[in-house]
């Protein structure tokens, strides 16, 4: 009895000290989590924050949050200041000289920040910053996640955040790069065929989150059921998009799951055009674990609807 | 022969050296596309701002009536400013300007890279006790301050001090503040803030506040606070030079419970909080007229609340709240409030309220108030934890 305790306690002991041998990530949406772990192995043990399922936007600060970040060797962020309702605030009370947010510009600063978008070619980036323009992110776009060629980006900048932090495995986030990398580039060039029929078709979206998903499939977005981004449609806007959808003959309404459907659907209604649901974060949808299974979700989604 | 061999090598080298040293073309683009992406990647901010803290503001207005009377209520404009100080140190001042008069709400240095998990602030803050009571009054659920804060504490939790607090570095939520103010509460007119004073006269406040999650949808957090004044002189307005010291402690205890329901999407009801908090005060009274001392006395005071999250934009609630007077416990008033926040957008707020406030004493009567309430943030807008 007494050598089985023993042995119970000595493997508890091995568990807890291997785990804690490992690199602490916090990871702010289900897709970064996805990716650093395949990118960090069996070197790093990621918690995620966002669950997938809410609205990027209006994620809540947990002050559990705070006991993850508080002892994390690094956070991944996808960045843009996408996680600005509750990274820079949580942060700030985290007490992680690893990662502080800056007051002025609300960015993370210190050697564990690992920022997904270095890189990242940025669109819709405002010529001018006004409120009157709805909620936009002073550093462009931030939705960069949905462009299923961002998952080279992404990995590339774990890969390399992680080698920076620790230094000593970098060969081993390397190597691991690599495999996943290897896993993306066939289903990437395998997604470009599937997506060839979307390509010049007209469509809105609820939120502006969509331009790096036209930008991979070709379908052309040509305005918001929202007013502005983050602006929720007034009877007018939405008077006005029906005739400008029957105009510009306008197909595909694109729903971002965490938006009511009734608008949408209405929408539909008038103008004949289909309603196809995407998810903006991983896990969002059924089945959409990964960031690959959820580009794969999106673009299966997406041509469902568009089918003639 | 050799001149002209010599020549050709000196013209030759040059060129052969910088078709060495030369970078290829698609090195060049590369380098030059590298470059595109880290300035396509850049934050907007200029040199021109650079260095200038961030700004933002707030503008609360209101409209109430109370039995008959009505009123059209400038309530506060609302200017934060906060900046990194140096790579230990952040600052921040708020300053508010009301139809009565401009004051700084807020003025204070915080520490942000102190070893241990520590934080220090110090200077002119709210201090934590509680949970509601160190809202700023435009962030509060409701229009007005619940009686019950307004009554033990004194407006918002204002004080001019020092507060260390400890983040536990457990994998769940616990911290612990410790503080020495001058007085808490900005209308606490027990003591001028700007009188000197000994140590036993200061007020010193300990809190502890815990966070448990229940599953992925729900979590509770309780905070426990005490803030103890040891001592205080009250000097009698009729005979000058006579003061009351003895058995003149305060002690003001709170508990705050919240419960939060978080559903991550669907259906009509996106969350919903219900909070409670609840106060003992334990002191001496004075006459209010002669400051002659009278009993000791011990009130309660707290309320409770339920607000709703309905759907993208709609946030219904009551409130109850239930607050003795502390000079004669057994006086109690108790004001129901109903409202609805309609959220136009992250930085747009309507609220309507109805508010019901009765007594228990014989003479009492109901007073009812409708009040609504219109709300504007502009600028740097960062949603900070403690206020969430």
């Amino acid at each position: 009895m007494r050598t089985t305790a023993l042995a119970a306690a000595l493997l508890l002991a091995a568990s807890v000290s291997a785990r804690a041998a490992k690199l602490r990530v916090v990871a702010t949406l289900p897709e970064l989590v996805d990716i650093a772990s395949r990118v960090g192995g069996d070197l790093v043990a990621v918690d995620g924050l966002a669950r997938g399922t809410e609205d990027i936007h209006q994620i809540v600060m947990k002050p559990s949050f705070v006991s993850k970040l508080n002892r994390a060797d690094a956070v991944v962020y996808l960045g843009l200041t996408v996680e600005h309702v509750f990274l820079p605030g949580l942060l700030d009370v985290a007490r992680n000289p690893k990662m502080r947010p800056d007051p002025d510009t609300s960015n993370c600063l210190g050697s564990g920040c690992i920022d997904c978008s270095a890189g990242v070619k940025v669109l819709d980036k405002p010529e001018t910053l006004s409120r009157a323009q709805g909620e936009i992110h002073p550093q462009g776009n931030p939705h960069y996640n949905l462009d299923p060629e961002n998952g080279r980006v992404i990995a590339r900048n774990i890969a390399a955040g992680l080698s920076r932090v620790d230094p000593a495995h970098a060969a081993d986030y390397e190597k691991n790069l690599k495999a996943y990398l290897a896993e993306l580039e066939p289903k990437l060039a395998e997604w470009r065929k599937l997506a060839a029929p979307l390509k010049g078709v007209k469509a809105v979206s609820y939120h502006k989150d969509v331009p790096y998903l036209g930008a991979f499939t070709g379908i052309e977005f040509v305005d918001t059921i929202e007013l502005k981004p983050g602006v929720a449609p007034t009877p007018t806007h939405l008077a006005e998009l029906v005739g400008k959808m029957k105009e510009k003959k306008v197909t595909l309404i694109v729903r971002e799951q965490q938006y009511d459907a009734k608008t949408p659907a209405w929408l539909a209604e008038q103008t004949g055009a289909k309603v196809a649901v995407i998810g903006t974060m991983a896990n969002s949808l059924p089945g959409s674990e990964t960031f690959i299974k959820l580009s794969e979700a999106n673009l299966k989604n997406l041509l469902k609807a568009a089918a003639p | 022969m050799k001149p002209l061999l010599l020549a050709a090598l000196l013209t030759l080298t040059p060129a052969a050296r910088a078709e060495e040293t030369a970078p290829s073309a698609e090195a060049r683009i590369k380098s030059l596309e590298e470059r595109l992406a880290k300035l396509e990647g850049a934050p907007a901010k200029t040199s021109q701002s650079a260095f200038n803290p961030a700004m933002g503001a707030a503008l609360d207005l209101a409209y109430s009536h109370t039995n008959g009377p009505s009123n059209f209520s400038f309530r506060a404009a609302e200017l934060n400013v906060e900046s990194a100080i140096d790579p230990f140190l952040k600052g921040w001042f708020i300053l508010v300007g009301s139809r009565a008069e401009v004051t700084i709400e807020e003025a204070a240095l915080q520490t942000t890279a102190l070893p241990y998990n520590l934080t220090v602030t110090g200077g002119r803050l709210f201090a934590s006790f509680g949970r509601l009571a160190h809202f700023h009054d435009h962030e509060l659920p409701v229009v007005e301050r619940p009686r019950s804060l307004d009554a033990f504490i004194g407006g918002e939790t204002q004080a001019d001090g020092v507060e260390v607090s400890y983040l536990f570095p457990t994998p769940f939520y616990l911290t612990a503040t410790a503080g020495a103010y001058n007085k808490l509460g900005g209308d606490n007119a027990r003591r001028a803030n700007a009188d000197a004073r000994t140590m036993d006269n200061f007020t010193y406040l300990g809190r502890l506040a815990a966070y448990t999650d229940l599953g992925d949808d729900h979590s509770v957090e309780l905070g426990l606070t005490e803030a103890w004044t040891p001592k205080r002189f009250v000097n009698e307005t009729a005979v000058p030079g006579i003061s009351t010291r003895k058995n003149t402690w305060r002690s003001l205890a709170g508990a705050d419970l919240t419960y939060r329901y978080q559903p991550s999407a669907g259906g009509s009801l996106r969350g919903a909080v219900w909070s409670t908090e609840v106060m003992q005060n334990n002191e001496r009274r004075f006459d209010s007229a002669t400051d002659l001392p009278t009993d000791r006395v011990r009130s309660y005071a707290g309320f409770s609340y339920v607000e709703l999250k309905a759907g993208r934009h709609w946030r219904p609630g009551v409130m109850v709240d239930l607050t003795e007077d502390l000079d004669r416990a057994r006086t109690l008033t108790r004001t129901f409030t109903a409202f609805v926040t309609y959220d136009a957008t992250e930085f747009q707020r309507l609220r309507l309220a109805f508010s019901r406030t009765t007594d228990n004493l014989p003479t009492g009567r109901a007073s009812d108030t409708v009040a609504l309430q219109w709300t504007g943030v502009f600028g740097k807008h960062v949603h900070g934890f403690r206020d969430r």
